[in-house]
Parts: C-alpha cells; sequence; structure tokens
C-alpha cells in the first residue's frame, strides 16, 4: 500500500502551552488508524494541523509525497483530507439528500451523475430513508453518520474523525466502527479515529498511537498498548 | 398529518410547497402588475414603478440575507450610487454616442459589482463576517451619503440632483419615456427579469452552495468551496441588481438627494424584507412593494407615529415571526396541507 499521509516532527505551541511535540506519525492509503490519549493529550490539535485548521510551530506534513504544511483548509479539502468534527458539523436545517448533494457539488461532478452518487452515499451511511427529512430531524448519531457520509459524498481519501460514536448507542457504535472498516476495505478509504471508547478501539483492530502530553508514548496494536506500562500508568490506569 | 410534513414549519427550511407554487404565484403577481395600467391612471400609475424598483432592492437584499446569511445595510448607498449615475450620465449625454440611459445602467451595475467585490474581496477573504459585516456596510451608506453631500459641485449637496427621463432607443428608433404607463412597463420588465434572474441563481448550484454558507460556513470550506469567492459574488450581484434598480428609480422620479444613500433608507430595506419574508425572492419584492406603500400612506395620514409604527412591527416579526409573513403563511399551509 502506498504511503498517503507522513507527519514529521510536528510540533504545536500555544504561547506556554506545546500541545503537540515532536509527532511523527504516517498512514497508508486504505488504512484506519486510531489516535488516543487522555483530555488535554493534544489529539484534536493534532487532528487540527492536518486538516488544516491549525498551523503548526514546526514540522512538517506530506500529503501523496506533496508538502501541504502551508496549505489552506479549502485547498487539502480539494486534496481529498475531509475532517468530521467533534460535534457533528452538517447542514441542520437543510434536508439529508440536501446536505449530501451540497459534498457532491464541492467533488465536480457533471450533474447528471451528481443524483446517483448522492443515492449511493446515503445508501452507504444507511439515511436513504431519511432522505427528505430536515437534518435536525435526525437522532445525534444518525447526524454523526450523516457527516461521514459528507466527507465520502465530498471524495475523501483521508477522513479525520475526531469521536466519531460520542452520544451513540452500543449498537450505532458498532456499526459505526463496521462502516469505517467496509469504507476502507472497499474504497480504500483511509481514516484517522480519535476515540475515548476502549470497547469501539478494540473492535477496530486497527494501530494504535496513544498520545500524552502531546507527545507519541506508544504505537502498536491494541493488545500491545494494553500491555504498555507508560500507557496504563498514564491512560488506561484511570 | 405525517412527519414529513410536520418537519416543513421549521422557519426558513426550503419548503416543498413554495418550491412548486411560487414561479406560479409570481408570474400571476406580474402580470396583474403589467395590467394595472389598463385598468388605472393617474397617481397609481406614476408611483408604482418606484415600489416595484423598491421590490428589486428588496431582492437583493433577500439573495445576500435570506439566501447566504448575510445582512447588509449598505443597499441604499448602492442604490443611492445608481441614481446619481444616471444623473450624471444623463447630463453629460453629448458627449458620447450613445443613449445616455443605457451607458449609464451598464456603469451603475459595473460600478455596483466593482465597489462591492473589491469590499467583499478583502472583508471575507480575512475572515469578516456576521455582524462586523453588518457594521461595514452601515459605513458604506454611510460613506455614500458624506460624498452626495460633501461633492457638491458634482452631486447638488443637499439640494440633490434634477435627472431628465430616460428615452429608449434603438439605432434611429427612438421612443421617449415621458408617459407614466411607458416608463412603468420597462421598469415591469426590469423587475419580472431580476426575479428570473435571482430565482435561477439560488437555485442553481451557486444557490444551493449558499444555502450551504447561511447555514454552516465552516463546513462549506471544510468541503472544498471557496467560500470568499462566493461570499463576493453574491455581494457583487446584490450591489450591481441595487444600482440598476437605483439608476431606473433617478430616472423615474426624476430627482436624487443624499438622503437615499443613508442609513435610514437602508434600514427601512431591511424593515421590508424582514417583515416579508427574506428567504423568499417573491415575498421581498412584494414587501418592498406593499411595505414601501404602505410606509407612504402611514406618513400621510400620522406623520409623527409612522416610523414608530413600522418599527413595532419589525420587531413583532423578529421576535415572533423569524421567517416573516412569507414563513408564517407558508406554515399556515403546511398545517392546513398536512
Amino acid at each position: 500500500m502506498a504511503e498517503l499521509l507522513r507527519a514529521e516532527h510536528l510540533t504545536k505551541r500555544f504561547k506556554g502551552l506545546t500541545a503537540n511535540d515532536d509527532v511523527e506519525f504516517n498512514i497508508l492509503a486504505g488504512e484506519v488508524r486510531c489516535v488516543i490519549g487522555p483530555n488535554g493529550a493534544g489529539k484534536t490539535t493534532f487532528i487540527s494541523m492536518i486538516s488544516g485548521h491549525l498551523q503548526p510551530s514546526s514540522g512538517r506534513i506530506w500529503f501523496r509525497g506533496e508538502d501541504i504544511t502551508r496549505m489552506p483548509v479549502v485547498e487539502r479539502a480539494r486534496l481529498g483530507i475531509a475532517r468530521k468534527f467533534q460535534t457533528p458539523s452538517v447542514f441542520n436545517r437543510l434536508t439529508v439528500y440536501e446536505n449530501v448533494e451540497l459534498a457532491v457539488l464541492g467533488t465536480g461532478r457533471p450533474s447528471h451523475r451528481r443524483e446517483a452518487r448522492v443515492r449511493e452515499v446515503l445508501e452507504l451511511v444507511r439515511l436513504s430513508e431519511q432522505s427528505n427529512r430536515p437534518t435536525v430531524m435526525l437522532s445525534h448519531g444518525q447526524r454523526q453518520w450523516l457527516e461521514v457520509g459528507l466527507l465520502i459524498g465530498n471524495d475523501a481519501e483521508l477522513m479525520l474523525l475526531d469521536e466519531p460514536t460520542a452520544g451513540m448507542t452500543a449498537e450505532e457504535t458498532h456499526s459505526t466502527g463496521e462502516l469505517v472498516r467496509s469504507l476502507a476495505r472497499d474504497l480504500s478509504l483511509s481514516a484517522i479515529i480519535i476515540e475515548h471508547d476502549i470497547n469501539f478501539i478494540r473492535n477496530l483492530e486497527a494501530p494504535i498511537t496513544v498520545l500524552h502530553l502531546g507527545r507519541v508514548l506508544a504505537h502498536g496494536n491494541y493488545d500491545e498498548i494494553a500491555r504498555n506500562e507508560l500507557v496504563r500508568d498514564s491512560y488506561l490506569g484511570h | 398529518m405525517t412527519e414529513a410534513n410536520r418537519t416543513r414549519v421549521l422557519p426558513g427550511l426550503p419548503p416543498q410547497v413554495r418550491r412548486v407554487r411560487e414561479p406560479v404565484v409570481a408570474i400571476g403577481v406580474l402580470a396583474l402588475l403589467a395590467l394595472l395600467p389598463l385598468l388605472f391612471s393617474g397617481y397609481v400609475i406614476y408611483i408604482l414603478p418606484q415600489y416595484m424598483l423598491f421590490g428589486v432592492l428588496a431582492m437583493s437584499l433577500a439573495l445576500l440575507w435570506g439566501f447566504c446569511g448575510m445582512l447588509s445595510f449598505g443597499q441604499a448607498g448602492f442604490f443611492a450610487l445608481g441614481a446619481y449615475t444616471m444623473g450624471l450620465c444623463v447630463q453629460h449625454a453629448g458627449a458620447v454616442g450613445v443613449n445616455a440611459a443605457y451607458l449609464a445602467l451598464v456603469i451603475s451595475m459595473a460600478a455596483g459589482t466593482a465597489i462591492a467585490s473589491a469590499v467583499g474581496y478583502f472583508l471575507f477573504s480575512a475572515g469578516v463576517r456576521d455582524s462586523y459585516f453588518v457594521i461595514v456596510t452601515l459605513a458604506l451608506s454611510i460613506i455614500a451619503e458624506q460624498i452626495a453631500v460633501g461633492q457638491s459641485q458634482i452631486t447638488g449637496g443637499w439640494n440633490g440632483m434634477f435627472i431628465p427621463r430616460m428615452e429608449l432607443s434603438l439605432w434611429r428608433w427612438k421612443f421617449p419615456l415621458d408617459s407614466d404607463a411607458s416608463i412603468y412597463y420597462v421598469i415591469v420588465v426590469f423587475v419580472a427579469a431580476t426575479y428570473f434572474f435571482l430565482r435561477w441563481i439560488t437555485r442553481a448550484k451557486f444557490g444551493k452552495v449558499l444555502a450551504g454558507i447561511r447555514e454552516n460556513e465552516d463546513r462549506v470550506l471544510s468541503l472544498g468551496f471557496k467560500v470568499p469567492l462566493y461570499k463576493t459574488a453574491t455581494f457583487a450581484i446584490s450591489a450591481g441588481l441595487a444600482c440598476m434598480a437605483g439608476a431606473l428609480y433617478g430616472t423615474h422620479a426624476a430627482f436624487v438627494a443624499p438622503s437615499l444613500a443613508g442609513v435610514l433608507f437602508s434600514t427601512e430595506v431591511v424593515v421590508w424584507v424582514a417583515i416579508a419574508g427574506r428567504s423568499s425572492l417573491l415575498a421581498a419584492l412584494l414587501g418592498g412593494i406593499v411595505v414601501s406603500s404602505i410606509s407612504n400612506a402611514l406618513s400621510a395620514i400620522t406623520p409623527q407615529y409612522w416610523q414608530l409604527v413600522l418599527g413595532v412591527l419589525f420587531v413583532l416579526t423578529v421576535a415572533f415571526f423569524r421567517g416573516g409573513i412569507a414563513g408564517a403563511v407558508h406554515r399556515f399551509a403546511a398545517h392546513r396541507g398536512g
């Protein structure tokens, strides 16, 4: 698999606070990766530097071999880096269909191919039956899925999912895991996931990076991480 | 009532009901306006075109506010810019071979578009939005009014500027618009063209992106749309239309004074659109026509209190009917229809 994204020596300082300190990270096409860590570990800062919402103080970010360190959000989005925010960021007063349509419009597909694509995406995120409803009527979990649908409809290659299962029922959390895995497997869609839900992470069977106080504390699969003394002390222990 | 129907009562939601009926109603309204000169004459036919141009001004604000979420208190500034442009062009008509009024329409549209593009591009690229944008547009109105007052050698200052009535011409054919009915029809055609142009762009891809910006600007940006360009284009189109409407107003009213550019008139435009309903072009058009006629009538009946009456209506609308009358009518229709 080809390398999709690489972050080198990524550091972000906010005045006195170092939110990310020399973080190294890379992800392949079609790979799913989890980033975990206690509150304040710098997870969202890390994702924000990759999406372009924050500029790193030092370090570099490469996407498909291109240096995107200083590239603005809108151009990264056009390259296929798409972010799901912590609280669902969708268009509340538009219908579900119109939401996904807008994402598809952003890809520059010819107009006759748009509707089929919107339907296909709605099918993937299981919102076909809700397509004419205003988004505000959806449950919290469905809104999360709709936002994932926006990323898919926008032809994302790398999804940055910030707590995608927050506010979901156990069943919804489980299907979210299945969705992310099937997108990676079938559509070769990569994902970097920030999560707190340890069961969700275990079920994903994806490599895990543990951040602590802005640094990479450990890296490995679930069992390795669970056995790691440092991680247990700093995070899993409490 | 089904779930799907109940959902349509949400304020500001683009409703299925209105989508089907609005153009039909609009064609009816425009046809009615076109028929009026056959039924009436005198003051009504003289004054209505001015209100229709206020309606266009209201639609230009609805595009900006209702469809893209950007409130502007600068529309009157552009309207007055158009009127002054018409005056200056017609005064200096001898210098050029073409119809000065045509030139004025083109120049005023270009001037409004250019000013709004320049101002908009810098503001939106720098991330200025919401109330900060409102304040800048407020300043635009004040600047326009101050220039109209201050540059009296060009504008006539407080005395205002007299503007001869335009004429239609095509090669050697000339048709003066001195009669009330003749200019009335020219303005009806302009109103219809503006309405259908705006309807077209608001329903095209452009309009869908605007709705997205109105609902969630950051999300639209994260989907890879160049939001500042969309907002600049919207502001420019809105300003260009306001200027053209102003140019026609100038030649119709035969007079323009600095107060046409002022904050007070800009605020009136906002009131028309808020009361009528900002998310519908037709409502904005009717708001411009009807509310401004009512204001005019009220100002004759009770010169002291009419602005108070309008102000109270505005407050009631903002407090209880966020979607304006169009929103309330639509809510009623959705309940009945369900």
